[in-house]
C-alpha cells in the first residue's frame, strides 16, 4: 500500500521535474540561438561590390582558366575587373553604411604553364605564383575588425595601422621567396620587408603539386596598388550596413548608384538562418507545450490516483478496524475523536509515502520522465547537430547550442522546492483521500461495529 | 436505602429486517442498586447484548426510558452519549477488545484521554488500576504477550479508567479457560465488595452467573426469572454450602472446601 502511494507520489515529482529539465534546456537553447545571430551579425550585413561588367577584359590571371578542371586560382580574378577607388566615398555617404572596406586582391609572378590534357591535347596557361591582398590599413577599420587580415599569424606580427613596405606571407611563400622575418621580397622591382608570416592555407580544390597552394601576400592597400600598376584601383568592396535589416536598402542603394556593379549580399543566408531558427524554435516550442500538456495529464492522473489509493486504503483500514472504531465509542470517544484519529493516520501515511516517493523519484524521475513524458529530446539533438557541424552556424557559435542537449537529459533530479511542494501535495492529498473513511468511522454505530468480527 | 444507579421503564428495542420488525427487548424493566453484582443470562436470541447495548448506550432504544444516575439517556444525542459511555460506564467486552498497538498501561489510559489532560497523571492511574487487577509490572506488556486471563484483566483495569457508575460486561468469560474465568469473576466480585463498583454481566453460563448477587433470566426480550446468586451469601461473609463463616477473599470454603 505504501508502495502504491509512494510510487503515484513519485510520478508526481518525476513529471515536474522532467518538464523542468525540458524547459531549462529550451533556454539554453534560445540562449546559444541568440548568441549565434549577435555573433553573426556583422557578418550578415556584408554587401560585396564587385565590377561584374565585361567591358573590361581581365588582364592578369584567368578564373574562367579553373574551369578547365585544373586548377582554381585563389578566388582572385572571378571577375576580373576593377573598380576606382572613388566609388567609395559614395558607398560610405549612403544612409545606414557603417563601414567600406575595398579591398585588391591580384595575381603576380605570371608564368606561363603548358599542360597536357586527355587525349594528348596541350593547354597553356598564364598562371599565377602568388596573390597579393592590398586591405585597408585604416586605423577605425581595423579596431571595428572589418580589415580582412590574415587571421592564423605563425611568427612576426600581423600588419598594423600605417603599415608601408611590408608585407605579411603565407608560408608557402617563404618558400617561394625564400625569405624570413625580416627579410626581403622583390615584387616586381619594389622590395617589401617581410614582418609577419601567416599559417591560411590553400584552398584549391585541384591541387597539383606545391603551385596549388595559395601563395598569398597581405600588404597595404596603397603598396599593392602601386606595385600592381592599378593605382586607384579596387577589386572587391566589402560595405558593411549598421545592421542585418539595413541590408537589403543599402545594396538597393548601391545598385542604384553602381548599376555596372555586381553586389551581392548575405540576405538568402540570413533568411535561410532565421527560417531554420524560427521553425525549430517553434518545433521546441510546440514539443514543450505537448510535453507539459501530457505531464499534467499524467500529473493529473497521479494526484487522482494517489486520492484514491488514500481512499480505498483507508477505507480497507476502517473496515478492518470496525472492531476497534466500536471500542474506541464504546469507550467515550466522540465522533470527532475517532474522525481526527482515522484522519491523522492517511495524512501520516501519505506523509510516508511522499517520503518514499521522493526517495524513488529522485533516483528515478530520469527514467521515469523518460518513459512518461513523451521523447523531446528528437529535436535538440538535431539541432545541436546542425549548428554545431556549423552548417548555418559559424564555427565559434557551434558549441552552445548542442550544449543544451546534454542538459536535457542529466538535469531532471527533483529540486528541494519541488521535493516540499510534493510533501505538501502528499499531506493534501491525504487529507482529502481520507475524509470519507475517517467520516464513515466516525458515524460507525458502536453496537453494530461490535458484533463486526 | 440504597440508591439505584439504574432503572428501564418499558425499554424496547426492535429491530427491522425488511419489512419485518423483530422485538430484542419488549417493556423490560430493570432497577439496578447501587453496589449490586447483576447477572444477566438467557439462551441466545433472548436480547441479552441488545439489553448491554442499550444499557451502554451503544445502541438507542425505541421505546421507553432509561435512566443512569439519574439520567434519562434515552433520548440523548449522540454529541452527549459518548460523555455518558466515557464517565458514567465501564465497558468489559468478551473478547477483551485491547488496541493491539498500545500495550497495557496505554490501554488503560484510552478512556482518560478525554478526562484527565496530564498525562503523567493518566499513566499514574493506570499502574494503579493495573495493579489493582493484579498485573502490577506487566504495563509495558503489548496484549499479545499477555495470556487471556491478563488480558481480560487490562480490560476490566481498562473500564475502571473513569470510575464509572456502572460496569457492563458481556459474555467476559466466554473466551477464557475454566481457571481464568473464576479469576475474572473473583475479579469482579472482589471489585464489587472493596470498592463498591455496581456490576452488570450478560453471561449464559450458569456457573459464572452463579458467582453473582442476583440473576436475571431474560426471554424473548423479557426479565422472566429472577434469583439469588453464591454472592450475596459472600457478601454476608458466609458459605452458601455449609453456612460457616468465610472471608470475602476466600476461593475456597476452609471447613467445606468448595469452591465459592
Amino acid at each position: 500500500m505504501v508502495i502504491a502511494l509512494g510510487f503515484s507520489l513519485a510520478i508526481m515529482i518525476s513529471l515536474p521535474a522532467g518538464i523542468l529539465a525540458n524547459q531549462q534546456s529550451t533556454q539554453t537553447l534560445t540562449t546559444g540561438y541568440n548568441n549565434a545571430v549577435s555573433q553573426m551579425e556583422q557578418e550578415l550585413t556584408l554587401i560585396t561590390v564587385t565590377n561584374s561588367s565585361s567591358s573590361t577584359s581581365p588582364s592578369l590571371g584567368s578564373g574562367y582558366g579553373g574551369y578547365g578542371g585544373y586548377r582554381v586560382f585563389g578566388g582572385f580574378g572571378g571577375e576580373g575587373n576593377y573598380m576606382n577607388e572613388s566609388v567609395v566615398d559614395a558607398i560610405n555617404s549612403i544612409q545606414g553604411v557603417v563601414a567600406v572596406v575595398p579591398t585588391l586582391e591580384v595575381g603576380e609572378g605570371i608564368t606561363p604553364e603548358t599542360f597536357t590534357g586527355y587525349g594528348g591535347n596541350t593547354f597553356t596557361f598564364n598562371v599565377s605564383s602568388y596573390t597579393i591582398e592590398g586591405v585597408p590599413l585604416n586605423s577605425a577599420l581595423i579596431a571595428g575588425n572589418y580589415v580582412p587580415l590574415p587571421t592564423n599569424i605563425t611568427d612576426g606580427r600581423d600588419l598594423q595601422t600605417g603599415d608601408s613596405g611590408v608585407v605579411v606571407l603565407s608560408l608557402n611563400n617563404t618558400g617561394y621567396f625564400d625569405v624570413t622575418i625580416g627579410g626581403e621580397v622583390n615584387i616586381n622591382g619594389t622590395n617589401f620587408q617581410v614582418v609577419g608570416v601567416h599559417g591560411e592555407s590553400g584552398s584549391s580544390t585541384f591541387a597539383l603539386g606545391e603551385a596549388a597552394d595559395v601563395r598569398t601576400l597581405y600588404m597595404n592597400l596603397t603598396d599593392a596598388q602601386a606595385v600592381s600598376g592599378l593605382t586607384g584601383e579596387v577589386s572587391t568592396i566589402s560595405v558593411y550596413a549598421d545592421n542585418s535589416s539595413d541590408v537589403s536598402n543599402v545594396a538597393q542603394q548601391i545598385s542604384g548608384l553602381f548599376p555596372e556593379f555586381s553586389v551581392t549580399t548575405e540576405e538568402s543566408e540570413l533568411q535561410t538562418i532565421e527560417n531554420t531558427y524560427n521553425s525549430t524554435l517553434a518545433a521546441d516550442q510546440s514539443a514543450i507545450s505537448s510535453t507539459q500538456t501530457v505531464a499534467f495529464e499524467e500529473i493529473a492522473v497521479a494526484v487522482v490516483a494517489t486520492s484514491l489509493i488514500v481512499l480505498f486504503v483507508m477505507l480497507y483500514t476502517v473496515r478492518e478496524r470496525t472492531k476497534e472504531i466500536g471500542t474506541l465509542k464504546a469507550l467515550g470517544f466522540s465522533n470527532w475523536n475517532v474522525m481526527s484519529q482515522f484522519m491523522l493516520e492517511g495524512i501520516l501515511l501519505s506523509l510516508v509515502a511522499g517520503i518514499v516517493g521522493i526517495a524513488i523519484g529522485s533516483v528515478g524521475a530520469p527514467i521515469l520522465s523518460g518513459l512518461l513524458l513523451p521523447h523531446i529530446s528528437n529535436p535538440f539533438g538535431s539541432l545541436g547537430g546542425r549548428s554545431g557541424g556549423g552548417g548555418f552556424f559559424v564555427a565559434r557559435s557551434g558549441g552552445t547550442p548542442g550544449a543544451g542537449v546534454a542538459t536535457a537529459v542529466s538535469a531532471a533530479a527533483p529540486s528541494p522546492q519541488l521535493m516540499l511542494i510534493a510533501i505538501g501535495a502528499a499531506v493534501v492529498l491525504g487529507a482529502l483521500g481520507s475524509l470519507y473513511p475517517a467520516w464513515r468511522a466516525s458515524r460507525t454505530r458502536p453496537a453494530e461495529a461490535m458484533r463486526y468480527e | 436505602m440504597s440508591e439505584v444507579i439504574l432503572k428501564t421503564e418499558n425499554l424496547s428495542r426492535t429491530y427491522t429486517m425488511g419489512k419485518r420488525s423483530i422485538p430484542a427487548l419488549a417493556d423490560l424493566n430493570l432497577q439496578v442498586q447501587k453496589g449490586e453484582f447483576v447477572a444477566i443470562m438467557g439462551p441466545s436470541g433472548s436480547g441479552k447484548t441488545t439489553l448491554l447495548n442499550v444499557l451502554g448506550c451503544l445502541d438507542k432504544p425505541t421505546k421507553g426510558k432509561l435512566i443512569l444516575d439519574g439520567v434519562d439517556v434515552a433520548k440523548l444525542p449522540e454529541s452527549k452519549l459518548y460523555k455518558i459511555r466515557r464517565n458514567k460506564i465501564g465497558f468489559i467486552f468478551q473478547t477483551f477488545n485491547l488496541l493491539p498497538y498500545l500495550n497495557a498501561r496505554e490501554n488503560v489510559e484510552l478512556p482518560m484521554e478525554g478526562t484527565i489532560k496530564s498525562g503523567s497523571e493518566r499513566k499514574q492511574k493506570a499502574l494503579k488500576l493495573l495493579e489493582l487487577v493484579g498485573l502490577s509490572g506487566r504495563g509495558e506488556h503489548r496484549p499479545q504477550r499477555l495470556s487471556a486471563g491478563e488480558q481480560q484483566r487490562v480490560a476490566v483495569a481498562r473500564a475502571l479508567a473513569n470510575d464509572p457508575a456502572i460496569i457492563l460486561a458481556d459474555e467476559p468469560t466466554g473466551n477464557l479457560d475454566t481457571e481464568n474465568k473464576y479469576e475474572i469473576v473473583r475479579l469482579l466480585a472482589n471489585l464489587n465488595i472493596d470498592r463498591g463498583t455496581t456490576v452488570v454481566m450478560v453471561t449464559h453460563d450458569s456457573q459464572v452467573a452463579s458467582h453473582t448477587e442476583r440473576m436475571l433470566l431474560l426471554k424473548d426480550g423479557r426479565i422472566t426469572k429472577e434469583k439469588q446468586g453464591l454472592h450475596f451469601a459472600k457478601k454476608k461473609r458466609m458459605c452458601p454450602y455449609c453456612g460457616s463463616k468465610i472471608q470475602p477473599h476466600d476461593e475456597k470454603c476452609p471447613s467445606c472446601k468448595k469452591r465459592l
